[in-house]
This record gives structure tokens, sequence and C-alpha cells, in this order.
């Protein structure tokens, strides 16, 4: 079948994965080294554990990747196929929307937005009652978390034109 | 004996109307996320740690660890019923705990199912109860360089003791510990590793990211797989309960050794998933009825049960007497210890005995409460299973969420756990372990402190770390460990030549 052709493949992930640690880990050391690495006046300065640990980093991820080139199981073996890929970013891309929706208009107004595009145009349902339970939705978080839990969620402009805090 | 006198206080500081009702609450919101995909003990106990802020400790947590015991046994219901691990740990189940639910037996699967997960917790609890003064004790002689090799022997166990790969688990660690240092210095008071972003100064919280590791990326893994719930339907009984009762005793061999490999893997920080892995494998190896195992064998579903409970309770006696989680739910727990200002460790036992001896009272109590609640509610939670995942799943994503803002009320932190969504994905399906990284988040500032300590007081020199028996026993042993994958795959390769002499060797 054409969609189960692999997309990325598992050794191809595995070098890519051990590059960005191996990232990280220099980064981990360039920003250890912006501090005092070595002995300071009180003992070891607050650069001297993160250098090392970002040393190891870069080791151990040195190793990862000598591992997963010299694996020749890897060579055949799929990360992910085509028709996985389009489901992971049917569900991931509208989280993504959430998110930025979540910093721009509060969390209540993109749980609404979020909940109901999913559910009409992911799940098939009829938009009154997508929109229905997404409004359901938005009155349970306002009663559960800022009235009896007393913990404020991010609201956003519309919860301040309408009053609503 | 004193643990038994403070035992008792601990009942009476457990059983009180308001602490049992915590219990069933924890018990029923634990088998709720249990039963759910994309929510388990971990994620399920970061998400209700920010509502227990305000709450007196030992009442959240009661609520937490009734939490955790529900989602242990929620996620066996979904194994057994829907061939669905709701937890990682219940994946064992699975394996024998389906094909008995489909040959009409789910009844029995389930009771065998709670009934030796609830004896694999009570012997946890024991062990806890009489273990705990003792390491307490033992503790208390510790100093800077002890706390620091204890720390690293917790670190190297689970190097040599997981499956994984031992780089990748070493490299999920360190990141951890590079984490842990992003914010605030401890000591210095300077900023590290901010790289200039504001929104760093106050450091990457370990809730922030089990939200992402576990929850978001679980959630991603769960829409690539295409779920389908196909279930069976179970009618729980209390006579089939008690038929099943009575054949318990049978497997009595399965029960112990399940108990042991839990309690040993939960106190060395091995894990719950671990535990119930290696009592499956051993309970398989040593039956007479190998042959049936995988085809609905009562003993297949004994096994990793029985082992898994018991690893989910004796997780917290390292937690309560070192500081040291022995699982990433017991890690999430510590990190809600300190957050009520609590400092979990063998001053804990000295400073607020009233505080420990009422959780593990609560842990007797609520295992026995989880048992009759999971038993009673199967048909309820098995039908949340029957709504359907587009409605599910993106409710999930926004429980996250809200989770996520509400652990510090900070914008950034949305990002961070959908970055952490993304790596979650990444490690599992590259099999690089992701609880060593929690439990490194949540130990750094603290494994840190020791470290520099300790180079303190020998001035920078190494040696310190075996400037006495004790401190050198316990680093000697982490050694070990550490290199137990180097010292296996020497052995094997040396056995490969011996065999394979005649030929030869590329």
């Amino acid at each position: 079948m054409k969609n189960e052709r692999a997309l990325i493949s598992r050794t191809s992930m595995e070098v890519a994965t051990a590059l960005v640690t191996g990232g990280v880990g220099a980064a981990v050391i360039w920003g250890a080294a912006e501090h005092d690495i070595g002995w300071g006046d009180s003992g070891p300065g607050s650069g001297y554990f993160p250098f090392r640990i970002g040393i190891l980093i870069i080791l151990a991820s040195l190793t990862n990747l000598v591992l997963a080139l010299r694996r020749r199981g890897f060579a055949n073996e799929v990360f992910v196929t085509n028709a996985q890929m389009r489901s992971v970013l049917a569900f991931g891309l509208p989280i993504l929307g959430f998110v930025v929706l979540s910093l721009l208009l509060g969390l209540y107004v993109a749980a609404i937005l979020y909940l109901s595009f999913v559910m009409i145009f992911q799940g098939g349902y009829r938009p009154l009652f997508a929109i229905g339970l997404a409004f359901a939705v938005a009155v349970a978080m306002r009663l559960i978390f800022p009235i009896w839990f007393k913990v404020p969620l991010l609201t956003g402009p519309i919860e301040a034109l309408l009053g609503l805090y | 004996m004193a643990n038994l006198d403070s035992l008792f206080h601990g009942f009476a500081v457990a059983l009180t109307l308001q602490h049992v009702a915590l219990m069933m609450i924890g018990v029923l919101l634990g088998i709720l996320v249990g039963v759910l995909p994309g929510l388990g003990a971990p994620n399920g106990v970061t998400l209700l740690l920010p509502l227990t802020y305000t709450m007196d400790p030992v009442g959240a947590i009661i609520l937490l660890t009734s939490m955790y015991w529900g989602a242990l046994f929620g996620g066996s219901t979904t194994s057994i019923l829907f061939n669905i691990p709701g937890e990682p740990s219940s994946v064992a189940t699975t394996f024998d705990g389906h094909p008995m639910a489909k040959q009409g037996r789910a009844i029995q699967a389930l009771s065998f199912a709670f009934l030796s997960a609830g004896f694999g917790a009570m012997v946890g609890v024991i062990v806890t109860t009489l273990l705990s003064g003792w390491v307490t004790s033992f503790a208390l002689q510790f100093s800077s360089p002890e706390f620091f090799a204890v720390y690293f022997l917790a670190f190297a166990s689970f190097v040599g003791l997981s499956g994984a790969q031992a780089s990748k688990t070493i490299v999920s660690i360190l990141l951890g510990f590079a984490f842990a240092t992003v914010g605030m210095d401890t000591i210095s008071g300077s900023l590290r590793l901010t790289f200039g972003f504001d929104e760093l100064l106050r450091g990457i919280s370990f809730l922030i990211v089990v939200i992402g590791l576990f929850g978001i990326g679980e959630l991603l893994l769960t829409m690539e797989e295409g779920l389908k719930f196909e279930g069976v339907k179970a009618k729980v009984s209390l006579a089939g309960v008690m038929e099943t009762l009575v054949r318990m005793p049978r497997y009595w061999v399965a029960l112990v050794r399940g108990s042991l490999i839990g309690v040993w893997m939960g106190i060395t920080p091995g894990g719950p998933t671990a535990a119930s892995f290696m009592s499956y494998g051993l309970a398989k190896r040593f039956s007479r009825r190998r042959e049936h195992f995988g085809t609905g064998e009562p003993e297949g579903v004994i096994a990793p049960e029985t082992a898994d409970h018991g690893a989910g309770t004796a997780a917290m006696l390292p937690m309560l007497a070192l500081g040291i989680p022995g699982s990433a739910t017991a890690a999430v727990m510590m990190g809600g210890l300190m957050i009520w200002g609590l400092n979990p460790g063998p001053m804990l036992f000295i400073e607020r005995p009233d505080f420990v001896w009422g959780l593990i009272a609560s842990m007797y109590i609520g295992n026995v409460v989880a048992v009759v609640l999971v038993l009673a509610t199967v048909p309820l939670f098995a039908s949340i299973l029957r709504i359907p995942f587009a409605i599910i799943g993106p409710l999930i994503v926004v429980v996250c969420f809200i989770g996520a803002w509400t652990v510090g009320a900070s914008k950034p932190d949305l990002w961070i756990a959908l970055i952490f969504g993304v790596i979650g994905y990444v490690f599992k399906k590259l099999d690089y372990p992701i609880a060593p990284l929690v439990l490194a988040l949540v130990l750094g500032d603290k494994a840190e402190d020791a470290f520099r300590q300790s180079m303190l007081m020998s001035q920078g020199s190494l040696n310190i770390f075996f400037s006495n028996p004790l401190v050198g026993t316990i680093t000697t042993l982490a050694v070990i460990l550490l290199t137990w994958p180097l010292w296996m795959s020497l052995i094997r390769r040396a056995h490969l030549l011996r065999i394979t002499q005649p030929k030869v060797v590329e």
C-alpha cells in the first residue's frame, strides 16, 4: 500500500535525535561557560556542575550516534509512515493552534474554539452538538477551577470585554 | 515495636471522615486517569497537584497517593477488557488478561487482577512499615557525600536494570539534570542557562515536563496507532469475585514471587513497569503450564499485577526515608512534598511523624478501598471508553494544558509542555526511557547541592566518595550497576567467541 510508505527511517531519526541531544549538551556547556566553571571562592562555581553535565551529554549522544549508524537492524526499520505522520499531524497541529489561541484569547475561548473545530471537522459531529459540548466544558472549567478550587485560569480580552473575570 | 506504635497513631490520623472521603475521591479520579489513554498515574497526579497547594499536607498526600493506587487499578481494567494498557505498567496484563476476557472469563480476569494487585500492594505497604524505621536511622548518618552516592546509585540502577540501551538511559538522565539547572542557582543566586530568555528565570518545572512527556506525548502515540476500542462487556457479580477469591491461594507461588520482585523494583528505582514485565517473564519460565501463557492463563494475570502494585507502593519507602522516589509518579509526589514545604528524607520521620505514618496507614486503607471501588465501578468506567476518541482525545488535551497553566500561572509553560510532548513522542518511539529524565529533574538541585557540598568538604577530590565504608560501599555498588550492561556484553562476547571458535570470527 502506498500509504504505508516509510516517511522517515529509524536510522535517520536516531541520528537526528542524537544530534539534537548533542546540541543541547553543547548549549549547556555554552551556558555554563558564562559562569564560573571551576573552583570559586566558596567551592565549585555555579557553572561547575552544568559544564560537566554538558560534556557528558555530548559524549553519550556521540555513543548513540555511533551505535545508530552501526546497528544494521535500524536500516530497515521505519520510524513513521506517511499514514501515521498524517494522523499525528491531524491531532498535533490543532493542539499547536490551541496553545497559540490560549495565549492570545485565554484558555476558555481557546478550549471552545479548539473543541468545536476538532469535533466538527475531524470527528464529524453536528455543529450544534459540538459547540454545545464545548461550551459545557468551558462552564465546567469555570466551576471547577476558579470557583471550587480558587485557581484562576488564563483569561483573555473577550472575558474582559464581557466583564467575566 | 516502635514502628507498630507509630502505625497505630497513623491509623488515627488516616481514619477520619475527611481523609477517608479524600481517599475515595482520589481512587475514583485515579481509576479515571488510569482508564483514559494518554492520562496515566504520573500525569494524573501532576494535574491534581496544583489543586492541593492550599490543602493540609496529610490530606493532600492521601488524595494523591490514593489517586496513584486508583490509576494502577484502572490501567488493568482497560488492559483486560479492551486490550489497551491504560498504564505502561499494565502492558504485561494484556497478554493473558485480554484472552481470558474474550473467552468469557472477564470477571475472573478482573478479579484475579485486582485481588492479586491488592495482595502485592499489601506486601509493599507491610515492607514499607517494617523497613522505614531501619532505613531512616541508617539514613540519619548520611551527610552530603552519602546522599550524593545514593542519588548516584539510584540513577546507576536505572542504567543497569532497565532494558533500554545504556547510553540512551544516560542521555535521558543527563538531560533531566541539565534542565534542572535552568534558572536561579540555589547556592550562588546567579541565573544559569536562561540564554537571555526571561521566561526561563523560574526554571523548568518538572510538573510541566511530566504533562508534556506523559500526557501530550502519549496522546500523539495513541493517535498514530489509530486507536480502536473493541471492548469485552463484563458483568461484575459478587459470586464471581468470591469464586476467584477462593481460587487465589492456589497461585501462592506467583503471588509471593510477584510481590518480592515488585517490592525490590519499587525500592531500587526500577519502577512498576519493569517489575511487571520481569514478574511475567519469570512466571512464564517457571510455570508448568508455560505453553498456556498468552492464551488466558490466570497466572499470567496474577504475576504482573502483583509486581506492578508491589512496586508502586514500595516506591514510597525510598521517597519518604531517603528522598529518592522509586517511580516517576513517586517523583511527582516528592516534588509535591517540597512544594507543601516538607523535606523528604530521614528528618521527615522525626519532624512530621503524623504525616509519614498517616500516609503509611492510609496506604493500607486506601488499597482496600481501591480494590472494592474498582470492582464496583468496572461497568461505569468501561462505558467511558465507549465514548469516541474524537471527543475524549481533545478533552484530555484541554485538561493537560489547563494543568500546565495551574502549575505556575505562567504563559511560557504552555509552550514548554507542547515541546516536551514532541520530545516524549520521539523518545518513546526511539526507546529512550523517560522516567529517568523526570527523576533527574526532580532530584537535580538536591543532587547538585550534595555534589558541591561534597566537593567543598574534600577540596575537589572525588576520593570523598570512597572516604568511609558506608559511602564507599554505596559508590562501588553504583559503579557496578552503572557498568553492568558493559560487563554483560563482554561476557556474552566471550561466550560467543568460545562457541564459534572453530569458525573465523568476523
